[in-house]
């Protein structure tokens, strides 16, 4: 049977569609989950086996990238959220999503209400739009099984990717970005945000959360300059299917 | 109830850095650093300490009830928006505190305090006044500024009843111009017989709806009076196109694509809020063209969008600027900021983003297009149908932008730009995101009657427009305020963003209402489509508008414009037709050629701009190895899982103009054909959209407008590649405040749409390897260098453009496009790389061909053929460059068009010419130098 994984939508998501898209290649049954509806109850995420918050400017972005959309997910769903970590079923935040994560406390560290790590803005204080090249690293997670040490393609688009935390922060990281010869870089503009030691994803202690600020939803087909980001689609869907 | 404050400081702020770098470009060599301060303003019963994980995360910021910044440390100056405009930010702050479950918020506001060090109060005053805020719409915040209530606030004004009766001409006008109608004598003649009629004054609301239905912006008098427009709707019709779905009678134009589905495509531009606050001008061109989309036939979806910006140099210096226009370079750099703040969160990919300049764009283009795609099925509106439901969406009504219509059809002056600051606005794309989700929710479920955007003249016009055949009663106290003390006629004229109308069926009306708050969309159902065919509103208790619709749109008076042929061409000056060159001399020149503003790499502003989100980007505004080479062209595969391409590209020349107003048209719509047959589009599915501007009318100017038109008519006939959809503006005038006149230069732009069958079959401009040959197909004059790059460079404009009205040229090109696409369709796939030549010539694709790939060219170049220079810099427009491999037989590929072998592509990264026995060495790191500085210092 199809999985079935929820796309979440808040006012101003706006990669929802192509997201959906990217899970029903890779074999999973998405659907688009109204943020509204399940505060109010009329949709619960225990619905669901996996959750992809997606990219866009929810809530504008106001205030801060995932701010808003973060203090929803606390303070309004701070109990569906947290079980549905702990019962270990994935959770994917791409770009305004991994955003969001942080903001909630979801990433790094998969509590959510602590906030101890946040996406800010780039280090060249504009909106990038731009091809980037990933190392993934071995995490032992399933997001990035079959993946350690190849080099993906994928775009970003974000004006606040550039992670910052306290220094005593346990932040694993998923991916790098990556210079012309597939090293880890923290240079520009291969590193778009300028995120230290290159990072550019995120995956939680127990393996089943991951943020990432690039957009593999639009890399699945190669006639788009790329699918290498069908991949963590299809890792999603098996690891739903065998949960 | 008081109102609170919290101050917000990021530990690291790379905004602080990119300011006090900004400030030292633009010439502040004393700033030592810059500090900013995010400032919170809130007015209700609330508890800071509950609202604090909304505004601080204390990984990245730190907040006091305080300002933290020292005064003894340096100037302090707080910029935040105007009392009468609501913050972007405002409803997501208290949508934010409701999920915190503070509920006693009643509003909140979000300003900005900037710091600056080494310099005095008087030079911080000064920078903030010319870079940092616009006196349009925002304002230097001090303790006194909002007083005790943070809301915009204050009592209407009850209606006038206005008599025009017994006045003079003289006397009509001056009443016009006192109210900002801006209106022609004629019309205010036509209102004043309309009184006579009626028995009765007419209301201020009743004569502002007729004066903005009527005003040049929406009624496009000016073309009306010449027959432009019938000109190229004819010509649309006498092609009789198969594929067309939708042409000039909707916000958009429409052809049919593929599986049931058709293409939108609309342009629309902005040019006078842009020019007076560029900021708010140019998020408003992004918003209404946008919505123009969204508000096509029952409702389509956008997939693409563009920013066009014509402006004067960006580069010259305050003294240059003509008095009473902003400084170019401001204008480029907030029209950037612009579109990076609307079009990025409105989650449309940008297809491409065009910098130009010419001296007379004192008053700037601010163009703006807009892509989308609809089921056939919802292609075409219904008519509304007495009992619907007038249901107004989308954001709320404010005093912004009342006037904006009659504004933009006047001349401008540094006055008017004072005059009229109520008519330019910012905009909340968030509230125009919400909605475009909404609305094929809507149509598909078959809520929506008639939908249209609401634009100038606001909800006036979309009334008018929508209940021109039924009739319509408005209830004003119905509409949603975002400022109580709006009249009646402010409420109608209001052009506030981000709303919509629809005629929405009385049986679907819960049903529309339910989906629509589904999305967060606010609705409020305003009035009721009557069937008595008369226009009437009710405001607190008052009928304020009761007039016929056949009135209204019927007796528009249109006054026969006077054309004159004149005296002499436009601006044509002794240029030699070809300078001359030498090899010795090509390094400088090639380098001053590919550094020009029309030639340079503007990925500084274009990697703003999201161009791959909806996943569907095949090629975008920029590829290539580095991710850099332009590619003029957008090509996108709109349906998922189908392989069917969706092809869209522009062409706009500000110099031609000046030269040969008739002749741009041509070279234009040859260039926007050619563009898009190089990347794979099929020429027999290609279609156009026009946006015109030109300067206040005279006869003179109506003389070349003619020319024009019928140029563009003629042409489309010629290629059989109609026009669907396009946009007037006459009005591009400035007035210095010391009263001279600034026109714009004749101005054309188009952009064209088209299909093909497999995206997989895309053509790109990089070249894919050495040893191949680089051919241009088409033909070269290099004695026709006119309105070029290279002339430019020489401080000249020439006499005669690369173009031609001879039969033959026409045919030939029309050969090229369709020799092309057969050749794009063989399995063999001969070409592999194609670039349609334009501003730069020759030398600037091969350039860019090059960079793309990382690849050199052994350029060679017979002397037979023609003057170094002209071979290598006219803008021979139509034809294009090839790379095919080296052993294929040109004859057999290209048959009798002409071609010319050009070159060798080559591996070591050096474009080399040689001619007349010489050699010129150009190495591409050189070129590439040259080529990126330039927008660097416009955009940084």
């Amino acid at each position: 049977m199809r999985p079935r994984i929820a796309v979440l939508y808040a006012p101003g998501t706006n990669c929802h569609e192509e997201t959906v898209f990217a899970i029903q290649r890779a074999g999973g049954d998405a659907e688009v989950a109204v943020l509204r509806e399940l505060v109010t109850g009329e949709d619960r995420l225990d619905n669901y086996q996996g959750l992809v918050i997606p990219g866009g400017f929810s809530f504008g972005n106001h205030i801060a990238g995932g701010r808003v959309l973060g203090v929803y997910l606390v303070s309004r769903l701070r109990e569906q959220l947290q079980s549905f970590i702990e019962s270990r079923k994935p959770i994917l935040g791409i770009c305004n999503g991994f955003q969001v994560l942080m903001e909630s406390g979801a990433l790094p560290s998969g509590r959510v209400g602590s906030r101890v790590a946040a996406l800010t803005l780039n280090d060249s204080a504009k909106f990038e739009s731009r091809w980037v090249s990933l190392v993934a690293k071995d995490t032992g997670s399933f997001w990035t099984e079959g993946l350690a040490g190849r080099t993906l393609r994928m775009p970003v688009a974000y004006a606040e990717g550039r992670l910052c935390h306290e220094s005593d922060t346990r932040v694993d990281a998923a991916f790098l970005y990556a210079d012309s010869r597939g090293m880890p870089t923290e240079g520009y503009p291969e590193n778009p945000a300028g995120s230290s030691r290159g990072i550019a994803g995120v995956v939680s202690p127990e393996g089943n959360v991951l943020g990432m600020m690039p957009h593999p939803e639009r890399a699945i087909m190669p006639e788009c300059g790329s699918s290498d980001g069908l991949v963590l689609f299809e890792n999603m869907v098996r690891y739903c299917a065998l949960m | 109830m008081g109102i609170v404050s919290v101050f917000v400081r990021r530990h690291d702020d790379p905004e602080e850095r990119a300011l006090e770098r900004q400030l030292r470009q633009l010439g502040c060599g004393e700033l030592t650093a810059v500090k900013i301060e995010r400032v919170y303003r809130f007015e209700g019963d609330i508890e800071i300490s509950a609202l604090l994980p909304l505004l601080v995360n204390p990984v990245f910021e730190t907040y006091s009830t305080e300002t933290m910044l020292r005064p003894e440390d340096g100037p302090v100056v707080e910029i935040g928006y105007q009392k009468a405009v609501t913050d972007p930010e405002t409803p997501s702050i208290i949508e934010g505190a409701k999920a915190l479950g503070v509920d006693g918020l009643i509003w909140a506001r979000l300003s900005t305090r900037y710091q600056f060090f080494g310099v005095t109060e008087e030079q911080a005053n000064e920078l903030v006044r010319q870079h940092l805020y616009n006196p349009v719409v925002q304002m230097i915040v001090t303790d006194g500024s909002y007083g005790d209530t943070l809301r915009p606030s204050g009592k209407p004004e009850p209606t006038r009843r206005i008599s025009l009766k017994g006045l003079g001409d003289e006397e009509l006008l001056e009443i016009s111009e006192r109210n900002s109608w801006f209106a022609p004598l004629e019309q205010m003649k036509t209102l004043q017989r309309y009184e006579e009629r009626l028995g009765r004054p007419l209301t201020d609301a009743e004569i502002e709806i007729v004066v903005q239905s009527w005003s040049d912006h929406c009624y496009h008098t000016t073309w009306k009076s010449l027959g432009l427009m019938k000109m190229l709707m004819d010509a649309t019709e006498s092609i009789n196109h198969p594929m067309i779905v939708s042409v000039f009678e909707d916000n958009a134009g429409a052809i049919e694509f593929f599986d049931g589905y058709a293409i939108t495509i609309k342009g629309e531009t902005h040019n006078f809020p842009s020019s007076i606050a560029t900021f708010g001008g140019v998020t408003t061109k992004h918003g209404g063209v946008i919505r123009d989309t969204i508000g096509f036939g029952k409702g389509a979806y956008p997939i693409g969008g563009s920013t066009i910006m014509g402006t004067m140099d960006p580069r010259i210096s305050d003294s240059e600027v003509p008095k009473g226009a902003l400084n170019p370079g401001h204008i480029v750099r907030e029209s950037v900021r612009a579109t990076a703040d609307y079009c990025n969160p409105m989650g449309i990919p940008m297809m491409f983003s065009v910098y130009r300049a010419h001296p007379g764009y004192a008053k700037c283009l601010a163009l703006g297009h807009s892509l989308g795609l609809v089921p056939i099925e919802h292609a075409k509106k219904d008519e509304p149908q007495p009992g619907d439901r007038f249901v107004l969406i989308g954001g709320r009504t404010g005093r912004d932008g009342i006037h904006g219509a009659t504004a933009s059809s006047v001349q401008m002056t540094g006055e008017t730009a004072e005059k009229e600051s109520a008519a330019v606005q910012i905009g909340h794309p968030i509230v125009e995101r919400k909605f475009m989700e909404a609305i094929p929710v809507l149509r598909d479920a078959g809520c929506i009657r008639a939908i249209t955007d609401l634009g100038a003249g606001g909800i006036s016009c979309a009334a008018g427009e929508m209940g021109e055949t039924t009739g319509i009663l408005l209830d004003l106290d119905a509409v949603p305020l975002k400022d109580e003390s709006l009249s009646a006629w402010e409420i109608l004229l209001s052009e506030s963003q981000e709303r919509m109308a629809m005629a929405v069926p009385q049986d679907k009306l819960d049903e529309a209402l339910a989906i629509l708050e589904r999305f967060d969309v606010e609705a409020s159902v305003i009035g009721t489509f009557t069937g008595d065919n008369k226009y009437r509103a009710e405001w607190r208790g008052e009928t304020v508008v009761d007039i016929d619709m056949s009135f209204l749109w019927g007796e528009c008076p249109i006054v026969a414009a006077e054309v004159r042929k004149p005296q002499k061409g436009q601006v044509a000056d002794d240029a030699p037709k070809t300078p001359g060159l030498s090899l010795s001399e090509l390094p400088n020149m090639a380098k001053q050629v590919l550094s020009h503003y029309h030639c340079c790499d503007q990925s500084p502003a274009g990697f703003q701009f999201d161009s791959t989100v909806q996943g569907r980007t095949v090629v975008g505004p920029f590829a290539g190895i580095t991710g850099k080479m332009p590619t003029n062209v957008f090509v996108a595969a709109p349906l998922r899982g189908k392989p069917y391409g969706v092809v869209s590209t522009i062409a706009y020349n500000p110099f031609y103009g000046d030269v040969d107003p008739a002749g741009l048209v041509q070279l234009m719509m040859i260039e926007a054909i050619t563009r898009a047959v190089a990347v794979g589009a099929d020429p027999e599915s290609i279609a156009l959209n026009d946006n015109f501007y030109t300067p206040r009318y005279s006869p003179e100017v109506g003389w070349h407008l003619k020319q024009m038109v019928e140029t563009a008519a003629r042409v489309s006939k010629e290629y059989g590649t109609p026009f669907i959809s396009g946009k007037d503006s006459s009005s591009g005038t400035f007035v210095t405040t010391d009263g001279q006149c600034i026109d714009v230069p004749m101005t054309f732009a188009v952009a064209a749409v088209g299909k093909m069958e497999d995206v997989s079959r895309v053509v790109t401009k990089d070249i894919k390897a050495a040893g191949d040959r680089i051919v241009l197909v088409g033909g070269i004059d290099p004695h026709k260098l006119g309105g070029s790059v290279y002339l430019d460079c020489l401080g000249k404009r020439g006499e005669e453009l690369h173009c031609s009205s001879d039969p033959d040229f026409t045919r030939r090109q029309l050969q090229i496009w369709r020799r092309l696409h057969e050749l794009y369709r063989r399995e063999d796939r001969p070409i592999k790389a194609a670039a349609a030549v334009g501003e730069g010539g020759i030398f600037t694709r091969l350039f860019e061909m090059a960079y793309g790939g990382g690849f050199g060219v052994d350029v060679l170049l017979n002397a037979s053929a023609g003057p170094l220079d002209g071979l290598l810099f006219a803008e021979c427009i139509g034809s294009v460059l090839i790379e095919v491999s080296a052993h294929e037989d040109l004859q057999a590929l290209l048959g009798d068009l002409p071609f010319m072998v050009i070159g060798e592509t080559t591996a070591d990264p050096v474009i080399r010419v040689s001619f007349l026995d010489e050699c010129a060495e150009l190495p591409m790191d050189d070129l590439v130098a040259a080529w990126e500085s330039t927008f660097k210092e416009v955009v940084f």
